[in-house]
């Protein structure tokens, strides 16, 4: 692959439209919580942590009237509960993710970088912990989930550090997640899923039973989903050693009809398993896959 | 059988190795790409490489049978079934036969002339009829045919087929077929029977007239189609050939005096052209003429080349050329000859009655200059009144008396060497005296001079008051050569002075006046005085009297007027006759024919002329010559046998037996009434059954394989 400029993985335009919506978990996490993320546990007592300027949405009955009188302005209370959901975002550097059709277009991974990077920068912003996992045929890089805002910066440094390469194991990154997880987390995993263990999406229904909220982004290349090779051409492996000599015309039919009972498998798969699934092409504006998907989170939890 | 209509084409056929070439040689190279799904692709591969193995069979044979489809069509192949002769008329028919005569005939194939062919074929033919068939049989010749009513007497027909011989002519067989039809028509105790002609013929374009109504044979119940039959000679074959189809030549002066341009014009009739093809320019009379020059000629395929050559003769008098080419299949037409008249030699004696050192005050200076110029053919010798009378005329052929005092005991010599032949011109001047001039030549002249006339007050001035000519006689051979603007030359002549002429007496020589001056005095008066001719000019030929001498048109005029004086000037050919056609041999005073020696230098004695044509008419006889080339006459004088080379003759081949181009069989059974009532056989194109045509399944084919190519690929 020709080396491109990298884009800037938190793209101002990106941020600024999703800087109106709060991210809101679906299902009730365990924990003291109060304020934007109602908790199961009521009547339990929580530590304040800071003040924070009102703004439309939230709650009048956290506002500190104490403030108002002094300061002439509206202030709402923050407690530590507010901010432990923990969101683990797992990405997939194998060498398969460093594709691109057309080198006008990102990589894979420099697309699923791009969206880790936005969705963990908006979980710091609103004090929820966000952690990091870089996959690549073995857990190369793993943040733990933190809610600082200094939690960005390493974060943006591990994925623009990441390169494509290795073999896709995704089940090392669940089992890490199962391992170091507490219950209730998020996992946001950015995959391709071109893992040679068939049975992946299995693997993430393991986090799904753990209580863990499962979110499969599936990045793919337009490339890969129209197959617009007209010529022979002898098809090279990403992971391996492995080539196939065909004429691209010829093997179009072929090659849609198994992709497409393959993300036909895939979606199903994650129903059955509560596995939220989005797939996203790779020429697909990134706010056109993270806003219905912030949306969706947010009518979930409302 | 399977046959093609463009057999060459089949090299198109090749074209089918083009997708296995291509697959071969001119493969491209995959280019390598990562992908990531590559499991995908193995998996697909898996699933789809036996479909798409089967795929590319069909899609490279469908290749490969569109482009053999396409190339077979073009060759025009088709098949021909066994039956399918025109139908034939139950019971006995009424048969003529025509056997193809004309030189085409003559052509050799595979060691056997096409005539011979022919006439095997019409004896094997007329072997085959029934002995019910009354036939005849028309040998179809140069010469109109005269067929005879069909009749049961086989040996009659035999007796006709074995007398025939191909001639040197055209044969119309149209015309002969007409007449084969007319002579079915003739009988009517045969108006019941079937009618049918078969002709014996070499199938040449040249010979048929398609655009002539076809033949019809005249029943009770109307005009009827006859059966025809063709039986073609060459059995299909192309029949190429070369031929030199004209000749001319015209006078030359590049090539000298005698020097003639000789143009050839070669035609050769075939597929192929022929590169630096030998030309022989053959000269001489006699079996054996000499090789004057080898040139070569490049003849392109199906067209005409002209080649000229330049020959200079060594002598005057009657000269034969022949452009000869390498024999081929058909030698009658491979040369040509052509007999000229080449312009003799004419010896003329100039006798200076003022001679002068200084050259333009000379009397005879412009004669002399005008005779002896490049190209004349006059060899002039000058001498003075003195010397003239130690000159044995009997050496010379014309005597040009120029300002002559006298001619003194030399006028007797001088009167019987005109009554013999000679010629005499005479002018004159300031020294001639018009009574001497009656004494010594008197009858000779032929007008007696009188008095000097002055046109112009001042003398040597070219005035308004100059004379001029006026009254000239344009149909004079020797002034024959003047018209339109070269008139001038003679009629811009300004002359001072001259002598007036008396009118010839009544019961003198006659008299005739080619030129007379503006005030009516003769300037040039012509005289015939025995066999000899006499010409006087009334002025002087230098420039004391007159500006002729500078005239554009002297120079000419004194040439023809020596040439004439000579009797040079009649020498004229006949124009060359083809074969068959009538030519009149005008005999001289006390000759007569003894016989005639052909191209072969066979001689034809009289009373065989006489059984083969020859006729005898006021101007002697004609015959219409059979073979094409050189004929020499040999004729009789005071007992002495001899060949007379002014009477030799040329005979060219008819340049349409040359065009040996093939008719289309399909053509001409059309133009019969179709393939129901006529066929050709031993045709290659037309066998016996109806063509069934393979290229239109082939196009088929090729239309299903582009189809089935263009399915496969989408």
């Amino acid at each position: 692959m020709p080396d491109q400029p990298r884009p800037s993985l938190l793209d101002p335009q990106v941020i600024a439209r999703m800087g109106n919506l709060r991210l809101r978990v679906r299902a009730i996490t365990e924990g003291l919580l109060s304020g934007l993320h109602k908790s199961p546990h009521h009547g339990q007592s929580v530590e304040f942590a800071e003040h924070k300027e009102y703004a439309p949405g939230d709650e009048i009955r956290l506002i500190d009237w104490k403030a108002y009188g002094k300061f002439d302005k509206y202030y709402v209370k923050k407690f530590e509960q507010e901010t432990n959901l923990r969101a683990y975002l797992v990405v997939d550097a194998s060498g398969s993710m460093g594709y691109r059709g057309d080198p006008a277009r990102m990589t894979k991974l420099e697309y699923a970088s791009a969206m880790a990077a936005s969705l963990g920068y908006l979980l710091v912003r609103q004090q929820d912990a966000a952690g990091l996992v870089v996959v690549a045929g073995k857990v190369e890089t793993a943040l733990p989930p933190r809610a600082a805002a200094n939690q960005v910066g390493p974060m943006v440094d591990a994925l623009e550090r990441c390169q494509a390469a290795g073999p896709t194991e995704l089940g090392a990154a669940i089992d890490w997640v199962i391992e170091h997880a507490p219950r209730r987390s998020s996992v946001i995993v950015f995959s391709d899923l071109m893992d040679r263990e068939e049975k992946v999406l299995r693997r993430l229904t393991q986090l799904g039973r753990r209580k863990h909220e499962v979110t499969l982004f599936h990045v793919l290349d337009p490339a890969e989903l129209e197959f617009p090779f007209e010529d022979p051409t002898l098809f090279l492996s990403m992971e391996d050693e492995r080539q196939v000599e065909a004429h691209g015309r010829d093997m179009r039919k072929g090659y849609l009809e198994l992709l497409g009972r393959w993300l036909a498998e895939v979606r199903r798969s994650a129903l059955e398993s509560d596995v939220d699934y989005t797939l996203c092409r790779t020429d697909a504006p990134l706010d056109s896959v993270l806003l219905p998907f912030l949306a969706r989170r947010e009518r979930s939890a409302a | 059988m399977i046959g093609f209509g463009n057999p060459a084409l089949l090299w198109g056929l090749l074209a089918a190795a083009i997708p296995l070439a291509i697959h071969l040689f001119f493969r491209r190279r995959p280019r390598p790409t990562p992908f990531p799904a590559i499991d995908f692709l193995l998996r697909a591969r898996k699933e789809t490489q036996r479909r798409l193995r089967l795929k590319k069979i069909l899609l490279f044979t469908a290749r490969t049978l569109l482009l053999a489809a396409i190339a077979a069509a073009l060759a025009r192949p088709h098949a021909r079934q066994g039956a399918g002769a025109a139908p034939i008329a139950v019971g006995p028919r009424a048969t003529a036969i025509v056997l193809d005569a004309s030189a085409s005939m003559r052509y050799r194939l595979e060691g056997r002339t096409l005539f011979e062919r022919a006439l095997a074929d019409a004896r094997e033919a007329l072997a085959g009829l029934s002995p019910e068939d009354p036939a005849t049989a028309i040998v179809c010749g140069a010469e109109a045919a005269k067929p005879e009513a069909p009749s049961f007497d086989r040996a009659a027909v035999r007796r006709t087929l074995d007398r025939a011989a191909p001639g040197g002519g055209h044969a119309d067989l149209t015309a002969c077929v007409q007449a084969a039809a007319q002579a079915l028509s003739a009988s009517k105790a045969q108006e019941g029977m079937g009618k049918r002609i078969i002709v014996a013929t070499d199938l040449t374009a040249s010979a048929w007239r398609l655009d002539a109504a076809p033949p019809a044979v005249d029943t009770p119940k109307g005009p009827v189609r006859p059966e025809v039959s063709v039986l073609d000679a060459a059995r299909g074959a192309q029949l190429p050939n070369r031929a030199v189809v004209a000749l001319e030549a015209e006078p030359d002066p590049a090539a000298g005096a005698r020097g003639y341009k000789v143009t050839a014009t070669l035609v050769q009739h075939g597929a192929e052209k022929a590169p630096e093809v030998p030309l022989s320019l053959l000269v001489g009379f006699g079996a054996e003429p000499k090789v004057a020059i080898r040139s070569f000629a490049e003849l392109p395929a199906g067209g005409a080349v002209k080649k000229s050559l330049l020959h200079g003769f060594a002598e005057g008098g009657a000269a034969a050329v022949q452009a000869q080419l390498p024999g081929d299949a058909l030698p009658l037409d491979d040369a040509r000859a052509l007999v000229l008249e080449v312009p003799r030699d004419v010896r003329a004696l100039i006798v200076n009655g003022a001679p002068s050192p200084v050259k333009y005050r000379d009397e005879a200076y412009f004669v002399e200059s005008a005779l002896s110029s490049p190209a004349s053919p006059v060899r002039p010798r000058m001498v003075d009144a003195e010397a003239f009378a130690r000159e044995d005329l009997s050496k010379v052929d014309v005597v040009f008396l120029l300002n002559v005092r006298s001619v003194g005991t030399k006028a007797g010599e001088l009167q019987r060497f005109v009554d013999a032949g000679g010629g005499l011109f005479v002018s004159v001047g300031d020294q001639v005296d018009p009574e001497l001039y009656a004494r010594e030549l008197g009858p000779l002249l032929p007008m007696a001079l009188h008095v000097e006339k002055t046109a112009t007050a001042k003398p040597g001035a070219s005035g308004a008051g100059a004379a001029r000519f006026a009254e000239l006689d344009f149909e004079h051979p020797a002034l024959s050569v003047f018209s339109g603007e070269a008139r001038e030359g003679l009629l811009g002549t300004r002359t001072d002075r001259y002598l007036l002429a008396r009118p010839a007496r009544a019961g003198a020589p006659s008299a005739r006046v080619l030129a007379a001056f503006d005030d009516g005095a003769p300037a040039l008066v012509e005289g015939l005085r025995g066999k000899g001719r006499v010409l006087l000019f009334t002025s002087s030929v230098d420039r004391d009297w007159t500006d002729w001498p500078i005239r554009t048109s002297f120079l000419p005029v004194l040439q023809r007027f020596a040439a004439y004086l000579t009797g040079g000037l009649e020498e004229r050919r006949q124009a060359v006759s083809s074969v068959g056609e009538r030519r009149t041999l005008r005999l001289g005073e006390g000759e007569s024919l003894v016989a005639l020696v052909g191209p072969d230098g066979r001689e034809r004695p009289l009373a065989e002329l006489e059984r083969s044509g020859l006729a005898r008419v006021p101007e002697g006889v004609t015959w219409a010559p059979p073979e094409p080339g050189l004929w020499q006459v040999k004729v009789s004088i005071r007992g002495e046998e001899r060949l007379d080379r002014r009477l030799a003759f040329a005979v060219w081949p008819d340049a349409r037996e040359s065009d040996t181009r093939r008719l289309d069989a399909g053509e001409l059974t059309a133009w019969f009434g179709g393939e129901s009532v006529a066929k050709v056989a031993g045709d290659r194109g037309a066998a016996d059954g109806p063509e069934l045509p393979l290229w239109s399944i082939l196009l088929v084919l090729g239309v299903a394989a582009f189809f089935l190519e263009g399915l496969l690929i989408a």
